[in-house]
């Protein structure tokens, strides 16, 4: 505690004209812009200060860049939890629900020149869709059809067609052909279960690109439900 | 303790004659007092509340005052606060960085009655502002506490008392600037701008929705920041320098520092917000933008304690009285802004959110930094301005460590209790009556602090007050030892 008291500034060589403790202010401000135009002083020699910082810096910037893009939520002004940023800036993911009402549009741009919009085709060229059993029960023959299209003899409700469908269904997406198939197998009195679009993805898959199926063919994977 | 004064050291410069006060400084008498002695009556003031708000609030029963509404924490709380940030902090850094800038611009003020008709309506509007708080009619955004009326009034006051600065530097002699004219010119321009844009969309016209929040937590960042702490930083870039004779350590770097200061500092404010209602990218721009002011907080440790740690700096600011304050909040900014960088982000933000961690951090800047920067700055400028002595070394012992020790363990207090609090508020197994009864046992340790700094602060006024006594009686200023 004493020697604190007994050190003395009065050792000090007293500059400027103020006679005050320290350089006077005017030196203090020469003094510092003569450094920041020379930077280091000379006698120090070659530092590593001012390179490691420029690196550190630079790195400072680079994660603040990829802080940003990663939390800021796309700088959406509707996006407020960082938790499930997803769900409130696209909507989250989208649930599949067959649309009979777009099963219809679709079906008129896509089916209905053959099928007719009534669904009873047309006799002797095109075969009836309302009450046939070919687009009831299994799923898996109605998406097979569209996919991949028919080719051959067929009969439907006890008349034989000499069909040939090309496979419209190569150019609609999953999602599409899911809704058609769920309004040609609910309309027209006709009472199939709705088809999901994965169930078109999975047939789309299985059967890859191939040519029109002959309808004694399709039978024979997916036999007609007799009631 | 033996005090042999003959080294003047605590006591400042002997004054040897009456010449000894410059011209420069003769002309800033008069404002710099006006400040100065506003700013310690208000600091006295505002360290009574302070005990009294810790009482209040260190008991569940609602304390010795909790039939009398005037006294009721909320209110005693609030005006706490703003009598030290806008009476004191304001006041002493009007008189701290007119002197500075008068001095590094050679300026000799002429219109000191301009200074002091601004430094009279601060005070009145100040005054009215406490009062409508005691009587309960507060705004309810902290640190804007004051009635709507009150922010034009302090507006136009600072321009009157704080916008010579500015003047001081357009009319420095030489092209040459030093780092402590930098900020201070920058502070005195941020500080209208903001002021008046938060006055706006916060109680005037007030923005709907989350904007208001936004708008107020970029006020209460701009005021600790670019108010306070750009402040401290000009008196810290000036004492250093010139009480150890010596240039700063890096100087080149400082623009850096003072650049990338004032672009980050102002962005800073949403990181109070993260986990609330606002967009996402502000809150996350509020993080980058607080982790950012690492850079310049690096740099400005490099010159400040690049500067003490060389040819035995530190005991040489120990010994010196102004150093002693100045190097402490040099000490403190640099640890405000790396714990304000690591608190900002996600993880240890969400788990201090509510408690006092937050007021620590900022009672860092403003107690810590500012407020101890002023301390030391008054042991310097006071005697040089007056022509006389510190009149008792024990007293500036006595105020020394009892802000110091005061600081300190309220600091403990508030970021170790608010830690503790946090860590019992996430876990699902703890009562909330049990979170509050372990908050509480820190009000004991935050009332002794209030205590200590009080016994601190009046201190100080003792001294400073019979100085300038003596100094204005000119028959009485025989008593130089």
């Amino acid at each position: 505690m004493n020697d604190r008291n007994r050190h003395s500034d009065s050792n000090r060589p007293r500059r400027g004209p103020s006679g005050s403790e320290g350089p006077s202010d005017g030196r203090l401000v020469e003094v510092h812009a003569q450094l920041s135009r020379d930077k280091d002083e000379p006698a120090e020699g070659f530092s590593l200060t001012p390179i490691f910082i420029v690196f550190l810096f630079c790195g400072f910037g680079f994660w603040a860049g990829v802080y940003l893009t990663k939390n800021a939520g796309g700088f959406s002004a509707s996006a407020f939890d960082l938790d499930a940023p997803k769900a409130v800036v696209g909507g989250g993911p989208v649930v599949f629900e067959p649309d009979v009402a777009k099963g219809e549009q679709l079906f008129l741009a896509n089916c209905a020149a053959c099928h007719q919009a009534t669904g009873l085709g047309v006799p002797g060229a095109f075969p009836p869709l309302a009450k046939s059993a070919w687009v009831a029960g299994a799923e898996d023959r109605l998406i097979k059809a569209i996919l991949a299209g028919l080719a051959g003899e067929i009969e439907v409700n006890g008349v034989k067609y000499n069909g040939n469908m090309p496979n419209i269904g190569a150019g609609l997406k999953d999602a599409q052909i899911a809704h058609i198939a769920t309004y040609v197998r609910q309309a027209w009195g006709n009472t199939g279960e709705p088809v999901m679009d994965t169930k078109v993805a999975e047939v789309r898959k299985a059967i890859g690109n191939r040519a029109q199926y002959v309808p004694a063919d399709l039978l024979k994977e997916h036999p007609l439900e007799t009631k | 303790m033996t005090q042999d004064n003959h080294s003047g050291r605590p006591q400042g410069r002997p004054p040897e004659g009456d010449g000894r006060v410059s011209r420069v400084e003769a002309s800033l008498r008069g404002p710099f007092l006006l400040f100065f002695v506003s700013a310690v009556v208000w600091l006295l003031a505002a360290s009574v509340l302070g005990v009294i708000a810790a009482l209040d609030l260190g008991s569940l029963q609602g304390g010795v005052f909790r039939d009398c509404p005037w006294f009721t924490p909320g209110r005693v709380a609030a005006a706490q606060q703003g009598l030290f940030v806008y009476g004191w902090g304001f006041n002493a850094f009007f008189a701290l960085n007119l002197w500075l800038l008068s001095q590094l611009g050679r300026f000799e003020f002429r219109n000191g009655w301009l200074a002091q008709l601004g430094g009279v309506a601060w005070n009145l509007a100040l005054t009215y502002g406490v009062v409508r708080v005691f009587a309960g009619e507060l705004s309810g955004f902290r640190l804007l506490d004051f009635p709507r009326e009150v922010g034009p009034v302090l507006a136009v006051a600072f321009l009157l008392a704080g916008f010579w600065p500015i003047v001081a530097f357009a009319r420095r002699p030489t092209g040459h600037t030093f780092a402590s004219q930098w900020f201070v010119v920058g502070a005195s321009f941020a500080f209208p701008l903001f002021y008046l844009l938060a006055q706006l969309l916060v109680l005037w016209q007030p923005a709907s929705g989350v904007v208001q929040a936004i708008a107020h937590s970029w006020f209460v960042a701009n005021l600790l920041q670019l108010w306070f702490g750009a402040s401290a930083l000009a008196a810290i870039y000036y004492f250093l320098p010139k009480v150890l004779e010596r240039t700063l350590t890096g100087y080149y770097l400082a623009p850096v520092a003072f650049w990338t200061f004032f672009l980050f500092a102002g962005w800073t404010g949403p990181a109070a917000l993260v986990g609330s209602p606002v967009p996402l990218w502000l809150q996350s721009t509020g993080v980058v933008a607080a982790a950012m002011m690492l850079i310049p907080v690096i740099i400005i440790a490099i010159n400040v304690h690049g500067t003490l740690f060389t040819q035995g700096g530190w005991t040489r600011a120990w010994n010196d009285t102004t150093l002693r304050f100045v190097s402490f909040g040099a000490a403190a900014f640099t640890l405000a802004g790396l714990l304000g960088g690591v608190f900002a982000f996600r993880a240890p933000s969400a788990l201090v959110r509510f408690t006092s961690f937050g007021a620590g951090l900022e009672q860092l800047l403003v107690y810590g930094c500012a407020t101890m920067v002023l301390f030391g700055a008054s042991y310097f400028v006071l005697p040089r301005l007056t022509g006389a002595l510190w009149p008792s070394a024990k007293l500036v012992h006595v105020h020394f460590w009892a802000t110091a020790l005061g600081f300190v363990g309220a600091l403990v207090a508030w970021l170790v209790g608010g830690w503790q609090t946090g860590q019992l508020l996430a876990d699902p197994a703890v009562a909330y009556a049990d979170v509050l009864r372990a908050e509480s046992s820190w009000f004991f340790m935050l009332t002794i602090s209030a205590v200590l700094l009080l016994v601190g602060h009046v201190a100080f006024a003792l001294n400073a007050f019979g100085m300038i006594l003596k100094s204005s009686a000119p028959a009485a200023s025989g008593r130089h030892d």
